[in-house]
């Protein structure tokens, strides 16, 4: 098992330096040049020497490969570099990540329970109320663009009732941390959360159904066992895996959706930060906020390996 | 000879027989049969107001957020264009976006996975490495990186972006049926004839993957409509001169749109919604006719 979680840490670092050499080299392409952000225009015509000096001194005429790998250095040492206007990305990045990473878990805690119970639901109960209801649900989940459900949300929770804000995270004049945060999220996570519940009801219900038809299933009815006990003890546990791992494949969603959600809500997190920084042409944001996406699906794909190794030993011993 | 034409000939009726019971499979569907109807009237309604020519560009400045009615049937946006307009040709761009799209990102995906799956080894290594980096990224954010290092906004450059970023799930489901299928007889018969590669990978082997790969497309198109109208809204789509369901929308990224001017949010997202259920109910159907598994 070590050697198994080892092996794919291990295959983690190449694809990261593929990836950010990639993106490194992609955003070099576009010709945008940092010094026309650090000189001001006159400057640029007017002391050509001066603008070549300081050009040389930062290593802008160095091979791209140099220059990358001194980028990749200094990243390794905790230096982030610094955005076009001036502020330290690493600073940036330490008060909004936390902020996505806040959005993003609640999102998935709340639509794993509403999902999956729901789904079970209406497996058990085929056809009831519940199942009809969710069945619609899911249905227009899947066809509502999700920023929309956003703009409906806000049109009714912050500006018909006033009950939430409509933006930012944090108010200047908070009293209680935990309230602010509350109101601060609940939009926000109550949109991701209805896009995710869509997917993941309709496949908890599905394979809930599969399982229940199962042999075993009637085989445990036949020996007396209690209803309850046969769904929860028997059809449930069985019926997890699969939803868990689908649950996974969501999280790219999960993070593709809080970048569009953070822009709906005017949410400061790195997806709002990476939109930003692309509209303005700030590339070395681009840069670091892409390569932190990049991270961290890796990090859950890697997790997911894991988990699925040490709860089927078949994927262990393939290897 | 007489004998050959008389097997194409009982062939021919047998598949015709197929397609007809699946066409009558279909039509029991009411729910797919809707969809088709809506996605059908939609796009009607689209290209007709194309091809006549409707006026979605001329900003007329007196008549700047009018509500609906008074000759505006959606009303006009903040800039006074009129916004029947606009969602009738916006939905041609969009539509297009789609279809376009799914269509060609299946083509790709289809043919890299035929070429992955069946010759297998370093080909196929090399493949999955690519694949594996481009699944790095949640798919918007890819196309995010993609809109920064192209560095202008429009629409070739959308459909390239998507197309370059959407074959992943077509190639990894084709490559796993690759897999498979090259084992079964008819393709070691083929091989022993001497049949050239291609012509097993793409004429015999292909036509065995088409349903599933017929069902994504469909549903792809209603997921690249949806992607292109989430780029729009944050700003990073195509240009607002070229009106798509998706920029109309754009408009509701200000408070002021979303509280006073609803019409502006609200038709625009209607005719997303109404189009990509229209496909979902559409692609359920055309699954269960074309799903061989579960006949």
């Amino acid at each position: 098992m070590l050697k198994f979680i080892i092996k794919k840490l291990l295959m983690m670092i190449p694809m990261l330096l593929i990836i950010s050499f990639i993106v490194y080299y992609g955003l070099q392409l576009t010709g945008i040049d940092p010094i026309n952000f650090m000189v001001s225009p006159e400057m640029l015509s007017s002391n050509k020497e001066n603008v070549e000096a300081l050009r040389e001194s930062l290593g802008l005429n160095d091979p791209l490969i140099v220059q990358y790998f001194r980028w990749l250095g200094n990243i390794l040492h905790g230096d982030l570099g610094y955005s076009f206007d001036g502020s330290s990305i690493a600073s940036v990045i330490a008060v909004r990540l936390p902020y996505t990473f806040e959005l993003a878990g609640y999102s998935l805690l709340f639509s794993t329970i509403i999902g999956i119970g729901i789904g079970i639901i209406s497996a058990v109960r085929q056809n009831g109320i519940i199942d009809y209801v969710g069945r619609v649900l899911a249905v227009l989940g899947q066809a509502v663009p999700q920023f929309l459900v956003g703009i409906i949300l806000i049109q009714v929770f912050s500006i018909k009732l006033g009950w939430f804000p409509a933006s930012n995270r944090v108010s200047p004049d908070a009293t209680s941390a935990f309230a602010d945060a509350f109101f601060h999220l609940f939009l926000p996570v109550l949109t991701l959360t209805i896009g995710m519940v869509a997917v993941l009801m309709r496949y908890a219900r599905n394979t809930m159904l599969d399982v229940l038809n199962s042999d075993y299933i009637k085989t445990a009815r036949s020996k007396g066992i209690p209803e309850w006990k046969v769904y929860l003890k028997h059809g449930f546990r069985n019926a997890m895996k699969p939803v868990l791992v689908i649950l996974v494949f969501r999280i790219p969603a999960l993070i593709g959706g809080s970048v569009v959600i953070e822009t709906v809500f005017s949410y400061p997190g790195i997806g709002l930060t990476m939109t930003n920084a692309i509209v303005s042409g700030d590339y070395p944001v681009v840069l670091v906020t892409t390569l932190i996406i990049a991270a961290t699906m890796l990090i859950c794909s890697f997790m997911v390996d894991v988990f699925n190794a040490l709860l089927d030993p078949r994927v262990r011993l393939g290897e | 000879m007489g004998e050959t034409t008389s097997i194409k000939d009982s062939n021919k009726s047998a598949s015709s027989s197929l397609f007809k019971r699946n066409v009558r499979k279909f039509m029991n569907n009411k729910l797919a049969v809707l969809g088709l109807v809506i996605i059908v009237v939609i796009t009607i309604a689209c290209v007709i107001g194309m091809i006549v020519g409707v006026d979605y560009g001329t900003p007329v400045i007196t008549d700047m957020k009018q509500a609906p009615g008074n000759g505006h049937f959606f009303g006009t946006d903040t800039i006074g264009r009129d916004l029947f307009a606009r969602v009738l040709v916006g939905g041609c761009y969009s539509i297009l976006i789609g279809a376009f799209c799914a269509i060609m990102s299946s083509v790709i995906g289809a043919i890299l996975g035929a070429l992955a799956g069946y010759f297998g080894g370093k080909v196929d290594m090399v493949l999955i490495r690519i694949s594996e980096i481009f699944q790095a990224f949640p798919q918007l954010v890819l196309v995010m990186m993609l809109v920064a290092i192209v560095n202008k906004r429009g629409l070739g450059n959308l459909l390239f972006i998507f197309v370059f970023t959407g074959w992943m799930t077509t190639f990894r489901m084709v490559r796993n049926e690759f897999m498979s299928l090259k084992n079964e007889t008819y393709v070691k018969v083929c091989e022993a004839f001497g049949m050239k590669k291609s012509n097993i990978m793409f004429k015999q082997i292909l036509p065995n993957v088409m349903s599933p790969i017929i069902v994504s497309t469909t549903t792809n198109v209603a997921f690249f409509i949806l992607q292109e109208a989430a780029l729009s809204f944050i700003g990073l789509g195509v240009a607002d001169s070229t009106p798509t369901w998706g920029n109309i929308l754009n408009a509701a990224k200000s408070v002021s749109v979303v509280t006073n001017q609803w019409w502006i949010w609200v038709f625009p997202g209607l005719a997303i919604s109404l189009f990509v259920l229209a496909i979902n109910f559409f692609g359920d159907g055309l699954r269960d006719v074309l799903d061989a598994k579960q006949q």
